[in-house]
């Protein structure tokens, strides 16, 4: 085992990944959901295939997925859950009837 | 008297069993008169509760009476069904935004330089989970300090925030 590979490999994704946008999601969602279980197995699973496409795919990433409208659809998908969860804290505000 | 073969029972008892209303008891089935009664309080009691269902969660209803309530219960509460749904709304948006992003490029890069992929991918892939279940808990003791109102509000401005980064990156490749 290579195990300078497997720690500088472990450095460089953990500091990227610090602050990154997928983390911001994870805190968003894990404070507002009621599964925390839920929304850490989603986080990780997808960061791992997400990953685990890079490493099998390699420089042919970029041609499979057609990255920009994946990113567009990411962006409609993270909108919707932030409608919803303003729209949750809203009604919460509303007088009970 | 078999009141159970009475369809106007039998349509109570599949509605009350639906929404996981009291159940009616055994000694009510006897009477068909009392069986009605039950029947209606039950279902009534059901009609108030689905009444008070949280927004965005229509699945769960039965199962969630006020989001307040149910933070103070365990996950385990919620159902599968809804934890599910949880779980594949997560992976889909994360996964969506984090193909094509700098974190899977440093994975690809390094996989492709060094000789072993399989040793970055198991380094990326610790630091990943590592990352996410900081994330999630980070959120986790936040909603301990912050009202429900508060936090929701802001975890909403946040995911906004994300996806406006996201139709950025979007509109600057089209560029």
């Amino acid at each position: 085992m290579n195990w300078h590979l497997l720690s500088l490999s472990f450095a460089m994704v953990f500091v990227s990944e610090l602050g990154d946008k997928s983390q911001l999601a994870a805190i968003a969602l894990g404070g507002s959901t009621r599964s925390m279980r839920a929304v850490f197995l989603g986080t990780a699973v997808a960061l791992l295939l997400a990953s685990f496409l890079g490493v099998i795919l390699g420089g042919s990433a970029a041609q499979v997925l057609p990255t920009r409208w994946v990113k567009a659809i990411a962006a409609i998908g993270f909108a919707v859950m932030g409608v919803r969860l303003l729209l949750s804290a809203r009604e919460s505000d509303l007088p009970e009837t | 008297m078999e009141s159970t073969t009475n369809p106007a029972s039998l349509s109570y008892s599949a509605e009350a069993t639906l929404t996981k209303a009291p159940v009616v008891q055994a000694t009510a089935v006897l009477d068909p008169a009392l069986h009605l009664e039950a029947c209606a309080e039950a279902l009534e009691q059901s009609l108030k509760r689905s009444a008070q269902c949280p927004a965005g969660f229509p699945d769960a209803c039965p199962d969630a009476p006020s989001d307040a309530m149910v933070r103070e219960i365990s996950n385990d509460s919620i159902g599968f069904k809804a934890e599910l749904q949880i779980f594949l709304s997560t992976f889909f948006t994360i996964f969506l935004a984090e193909v094509g992003d700098k974190t899977q490029l440093t994975v690809l890069l390094m996989s492709a330089e060094s000789q072993s992929p399989w040793v970055v991918f198991l380094g990326a892939g610790a630091a990943l989970i590592s990352t996410s279940l900081f994330g999630v808990l980070l959120g986790r003791w936040l909603s301990t300090q912050l009202s429900p109102k508060t936090l929701e509000t802001s975890a909403g401005l946040l995911l906004l925030g994300i996806s406006l980064m996201l139709g950025w990156e979007f509109f600057n490749s089209l560029a």
